[in-house]
């Protein structure tokens, strides 16, 4: 095989019973890696009703076939579980330089199974793999962790790992990657944790062969050259990070402000892209293989506030800075150090604190409960919650919950600003319509990646549309799905692909994303197979979910979105009117109107007798 | 006319060196369009991002008074 190794590592914890398995070279096309293999492998083998947190769920780690490669950052890895969170999936994607030394062991898939009984980490080198004691390792913080793992293991080895809040089993706890890295969404380190899992740590050496490496080299070399000169004339992701947003959604008026009651925020100029350079900037950081160099290593020096580390991201801004009513860049880095170093999501705690601040603003939520005083805009309460959260100390333990869980226990769901229970990311749909079909829609619950149409209705990548209108929105987010389930099993960063390995038109049709797949693995994918297959994935997920207990009702968004509109800004007066969206994407899905896929949609996808 | 520009991320480095980051005030005639205005700072209408009053505009778009005329590369974000 090209591209792929065709190799996947399973380890059963509970018995520390190391296998390696083939994988079907037609299962390996039908599905391209990554994502895509992983809800293969969850749907085959496990029961879509299993309790997350139990033995019986399976923890997946998914490289793609262009991971390893020469494709500018041909560098992301998935993990894919059932999430204790959501109860749908998890499909948590990360970057840094832990997938290209994965891809480098020569196994393109980890599966892990069952419960350790006793604290473990993996240690995989080239095709050695070893179970070792992680006792004296559990309750570290991720750079103790990593520190200790690497003086132990290689000190050019990379570690994935948890921090004390997946070690708790706290819902929205992350696992860490590269220290600073994060697959942070959906409680992925809660199921780590629940395997008595404290790391993996790889090294590898074995190239990946490809199908047509001279093809490969020349159209990377171009791509190279095209982002050099995008990056010459002034990207504004090297200079500032994705910090750069929040200034572009509060113009537009989505900016989440205070748990998403406005989507504009007084305090923007606080936390904007060059208040990160100016003051908290050591360098851009760039992930393995990358030309971009979007990261961040900061540093801030403050008494309170001080910390260094990477970041913080847009979503990190939005749920902890605007979300939470801080206009303190120093406070959010501070707060995203915290976080990394304890292994939480920043959107998910962030909007989890922005949920009970509203509550305790509106007497739902006695201030005797959180044992403390919590209000929109007291970053020293936000930093001293994510804390507790990690270690489940006081009311901490109640926002390990998550949001929606919160709300639900004082009888105000409404407060959770979610979908499937899972935190909305930064953009609040009432003024861009086709993110709440997606927030709706996605297999993992409200995410942005699971098909970002921010690109065009914010970004004007590769154009710009009206994010005001519901009109094309179905047959877009339908479209941007399939394509970032292919980019997700591909094993490529969604910030490059979009903008260069797709063609310049909304419609996001994947000429070079087809020729780099073809020069990878040989597999001779058309344009429309590729897109096919990104279907066939989404498709596979959606009947995980439904037979995990979901169904169309369960396509929805909290009730301030539906009915109450938005306040203030560009948006004002706007809410989401995704009943005229949701009948026209199921149409175009060829799911019925109940949202389960026809059989002639499977039957035209492969995926019958399931 | 009274009008405000607002220059974004990268596109800071077009503001008039006596303006205030990335905010500036400026003057001008009936009729101007968003194209003049871009012509005036040297800032590319090709790759740009172009909003009045929080919503996207065609360089074409000709002002009105109090208008805020908002401009950013296109890129991506997180």
């Amino acid at each position: 095989m090209f591209g792929w190794h065709g190799k996947t590592l399973r380890v059963d914890l509970t018995t520390e019973a190391v296998s390696v398995e083939e994988v079907d070279p037609q299962v390996a096309k039908d599905f391209i890696g990554g994502r895509g293999w992983a809800i293969k492998a969850l749907y085959d083998e496990m029961d879509p009703g299993v309790e997350p947190l139990s033995p019986e769920n399976k923890l997946i780690f998914g490289t793609g076939p262009l991971t390893g490669t020469p494709t500018p950052t041909g560098n992301r890895y998935m993990v894919v579980t059932k999430s204790p969170l959501t109860g749908a999936l998890s499909c948590s994607n990360a970057g840094g330089v832990f997938p290209t030394q994965m891809k480098r062991t020569g196994f393109d898939q980890f599966i892990f199974e069952g419960r350790a009984t006793r604290p473990v980490y993996l240690w995989i080198h080239d095709d050695e793999v070893e179970v070792r004691p992680a006792g004296h390792l559990w309750g570290k913080t991720v750079p103790e962790a990593v520190e200790a793992l690497l003086e132990e293991t290689d000190p050019r080895a990379r570690v994935a790992c948890i921090g004390p809040a997946g070690e708790r089993l706290v819902k929205i706890a992350g696992i860490m990657n590269d220290k600073h890295r994060a697959a942070a969404r959906s409680g992925v380190g809660a199921v780590m944790g629940s395997k008595n899992l404290k790391a993996v740590v790889v090294r590898g050496t074995q190239g990946v062969p490809l199908a047509e490496p001279e093809a490969m080299k020349d159209l990377c070399r171009t791509v190279r050259a095209e982002v050099k000169a995008d990056v010459k004339r002034g990207s504004s992701l090297r200079e500032y990070g994705t910090a750069y947003v929040p200034i572009v959604t509060n113009e537009i008026g989505i900016l989440p402000t205070r748990n998403f009651q406005t989507g504009v925020f007084e305090g923007v100029e606080g936390i904007t892209g060059h208040v990160l350079t100016e003051r908290y900037l050591i360098r851009p950081k760039a992930c393995f293989g990358c030309p971009i160099a979007c990261g961040r290593l900061t540093r801030v020096d403050d008494p309170v506030y001080g910390g260094q580390g990477e970041g913080p991201e847009y979503e990190t801004i939005a749920a902890l800075g605007s979300g939470c009513g801080l206009d303190s860049m120093a406070a959010v880095a501070k707060a995203n150090y915290v976080c990394n170093e304890l292994g939480l999501d920043t959107i998910s705690i962030g909007m989890t604190l922005a949920c009970a601040m509203e509550m305790v603003e509106k007497g739902v939520l006695p201030q005797d409960d959180v044992g403390r005083s919590l209000r929109f805009g007291d970053a020293d309460a936000v930093i001293d919650l994510i804390r507790q959260t990690a270690y489940r100390e006081g009311f901490g333990d109640a926002l390990a919950e998550g949001s929606y869980r919160l709300a639900e226990r004082y009888g105000r769901p409404e407060f959770s600003i979610t979908a499937k229970k899972l935190e909305f990311p930064g953009y609040d749909p009432r003024g861009a319509k086709g993110m709440g079909l997606l927030y709706a829609t996605s297999n993992i619950g409200a995410s942005h990646m699971a098909g970002d149409l921010a690109y065009p209705e914010v970004f004007g990548v590769p154009e710009k549309i009206d994010p005001l209108s519901t009109a094309e929105k179905p047959r877009l987010i339908k479209r941007f799905e399939d394509a970032f389930a292919v980019i997700d099993a591909a094993g490529l960063c969604v910030f490059l692909s979009v903008r260069y390995f797709f063609d310049p038109k909304v419609d996001l049709w994947p000429t070079r994303l087809t020729q780099l797949m073809n020069y990878a693995t040989g597999a001779g994918y058309t344009e429309e197979e590729l897109l096919r297959a990104g279907e066939r994935i989404f498709n596979l997920e959606r009947l995980f979910l439904l037979k995990a207990g979901f169904t169309g009702e369960d396509d929805t968004l909290p009730r301030r979105m539906l009915e109450e509109p938005m306040p203030d800004g560009p948006a004002k007066g706007h809410v989401v009117e995704l009943g005229q969206m949701l009948p026209e994407f199921y149409r175009l899905r060829g799911w019925d109107e109940d949202g389960v896929p026809t059989g002639a949609t499977l039957a035209e996808l492969g995926l019958t007798g399931l | 006319m009274d009008v405000r520009l607002k220059l974004f991320a990268t596109y800071r480095r077009y503001m008039p060196p006596e303006s205030q980051g990335s905010v500036c005030d400026l003057q001008v005639p009936a009729g101007t369009q968003v194209a003049d205005v871009l012509a005036e700072f040297g800032i590319p209408a090709d790759g740009s991002v172009i909003l009045v009053n929080g919503h996207g505009a065609t360089p074409e778009r000709s002002l009105k008074g109090g208008d805020v005329v908002a401009v950013f590369p296109s890129m991506a974000g997180g």
